[in-house]
């Protein structure tokens, strides 16, 4: 099958330094892949980069594919219009929006025939959302920002959706909750990269996992194969002595 | 002098500085950007209204679209001029690049139109009604209806339509505003283009009641400076609010007073109004 999202040779690099070396990655249709690794190994570096989107100005070079068609000299919007979609690290929303504007303001161009998510299936996913329809952003917790932030990226209609760290400063049942949502959609046959620093969360819902070190691929394969190896176990051990 | 004929003369100005402002309002409301060749986009609009009816012989109100049109074009460029120091945010490189700009049009504008004062005559001029006693010419009249039109359209695209939800977007977040399909370069044109053309359809409808020289400007860059922080920066609202405060302030301390310390006064309004309430005098909230 071939990929929905692949990359090849993406290279980062900050002011001459080298922050990011990826030979190749891919992200199969359906398939939920966790990208883990200690503080600073690259993970967010890596879900930006392929959406060509920053807050700081970076240099990238390499492939990047979106079935098939080379998307990375696109910028970020015309990426999010092909359909890749990114939900950045904490839950990024527009404060000054109320829940319902920060929903209306996101949707799937006109005329793609893919597969966006229409308010009714939103409110199934996410009931909380349905009752803050008109509090502004600002006003909610934590979780449902997080909520409003990937509802946004599914009312785009994505192929495939990068997600930067959805559990960060959540409670651990709010956590598994958020995982377990993730999973559900990928069953629904959306492809998702999931980009989680709680390795013990992520292995328990993901197909594969690539683990990250100082920008550099360590190790990858399925989810069930890597639980056991030693170098998964020390980033167990990094994040328990953390 | 007589205190009726003041007030319209100040409801006149207000509805005047608040044309002229509002360019700015909204460039700064949904940009967070600064335009100091505001002052000279105005006074290049007045001279190619005034060269359309003098030189072409077009009908006024064609005239005041050559002039919108201009507006658009030089805001376009000055945009295109400067696209990476908007994405950059650097608004002191931007600051210094408008002011040159605005010298540039200056320099434009007097080796296109020459030094001499012109006079825009337009039919509106000569059309005089009596309110209460005192004076009103229908140019003075369209200037308050136009504004008011402006201002009302504008706050309704700004406040219910989908491109005021994607202003309020650009302006609270421009880079998580890509993430939501927008098109940030688009909109920072857009915003650009109407600056122009807002501060030109100011300048075709205000320039009839003042001779048109190359060195005007420099008094509607500070006014539009005084309305858009007392209005409370980036709010629709509060910049007609200001606008027309500061007209009748300016009309009635000009007629009683001293029309030669009236943007003085203007000016010490606006510090006191800084001292006691630093958003200024409505709540800003950008393009409400």
């Amino acid at each position: 099958m071939s990929p929905v999202l692949e990359a090849r040779n993406l290279r980062v690099a900050y002011g001459g330094n080298l922050a990011l070396d990826i030979p190749h990655l891919a992200l199969k249709p359906g398939e939920l892949v966790g990208v883990v690794g200690a503080n600073g190994a690259g993970k967010s570096t890596l879900v930006n980069a392929l959406l060509g989107w920053s807050r700081g100005t970076p240099s990238v070079s390499g492939s990047i594919r979106l079935d098939g068609e080379e998307i990375g000299h696109l910028p970020p919007h015309a990426r999010v219009a092909r359909g890749l979609t990114l939900v950045p690290e904490g839950g990024a929303v527009f404060m000054r929006l109320t829940v319902e504007d920060n929903l209306a303001a996101a949707q799937a161009p006109r005329g793609s025939n893919r597969r966006a998510h229409d308010e009714a299936e939103i409110y199934a996913l996410f009931p909380r959302l349905k009752e803050r329809l008109h509090h502004h952003a600002s006003m909610l917790s934590g979780g449902e920002r997080q909520m409003l932030a990937i509802a946004r990226a599914l009312r785009l209609g994505p192929r495939a959706l990068l997600l930067d760290e959805p559990s960060i400063g959540l409670a651990p049942r709010l956590v598994a909750d958020v995982l377990r949502t993730v999973r559900d959609l990928v069953d629904e046959k959306l492809s998702v990269l999931l980009v989680e620093q709680n390795v013990r969360a992520a292995i328990e819902v993901v197909d594969r996992l690539v683990l990250l070190e100082r920008g550099r691929i360590l190790a990858s394969g399925p989810a069930a194969a890597m639980r056991d190896d030693p170098r998964i176990l020390a980033a167990y051990l990094g994040e328990a002595a953390a | 002098m007589n205190l009726v004929q003041q007030l319209i003369n100040g409801i006149v100005l207000g509805h005047a500085y608040a044309l002229i402002a509002i360019g700015w309002t909204v460039l700064l409301g949904v940009a967070r950007l600064v335009n100091f060749g505001h002052g000279q986009i105005y006074m290049l609009a007045a001279f190619v209204t005034w060269w359309s009816v003098a030189a072409l012989g077009l009908p006024y109100p064609v005239a005041i679209g050559v002039a919108v049109a201009a507006g658009v074009v030089i805001g376009l460029i000055m945009q295109a001029a400067m696209l990476r120091l908007t994405f950059a945010q650097d608004l002191v490189s931007i600051m210094i690049v408008t002011l040159g700009f605005g010298h540039m049009m200056r320099g434009v504008a007097g080796l296109v139109f020459g030094g001499n004062p012109q006079v825009l005559e337009t039919p509106l001029s000569w059309v005089e009604f009596e309110v209460a006693g005192s004076w009103v010419t229908a140019q003075d009249l369209a200037i308050v209806v136009v504004a008011i039109l402006f201002f009302l359209l504008l706050y309704l695209v700004l406040e219910r339509g989908s491109l005021g939800r994607t202003a309020r977007m650009v302006a609270e977040d421009p880079k998580l505003a890509q993430l939501a399909g927008i098109d940030v370069r688009r909109v920072y044109f857009a915003v650009f283009a109407f600056e122009g053309a807002a501060v030109a359809l100011a300048a075709a409808l205000v320039a009839p009641r003042t001779p048109i020289l190359t060195n005007i400007g420099f008094e509607e860059v500070i006014i539009t400076f005084v309305v858009v922080v007392l209005g409370g920066i980036g709010s629709v609202a509060g910049s007609y609010l200001a606008g027309l405060g500061l007209g009748i302030f300016t009309a009635l301390f000009g007629g009683f007073v001293s029309p030669a310390y009236a943007t003085t006064a203007a000016f010490l309004v606006l510090i006191v109004v800084l001292v006691l309430r630093p958003s200024g005098l409505a709540m800003g909230r950008a393009s409400r």
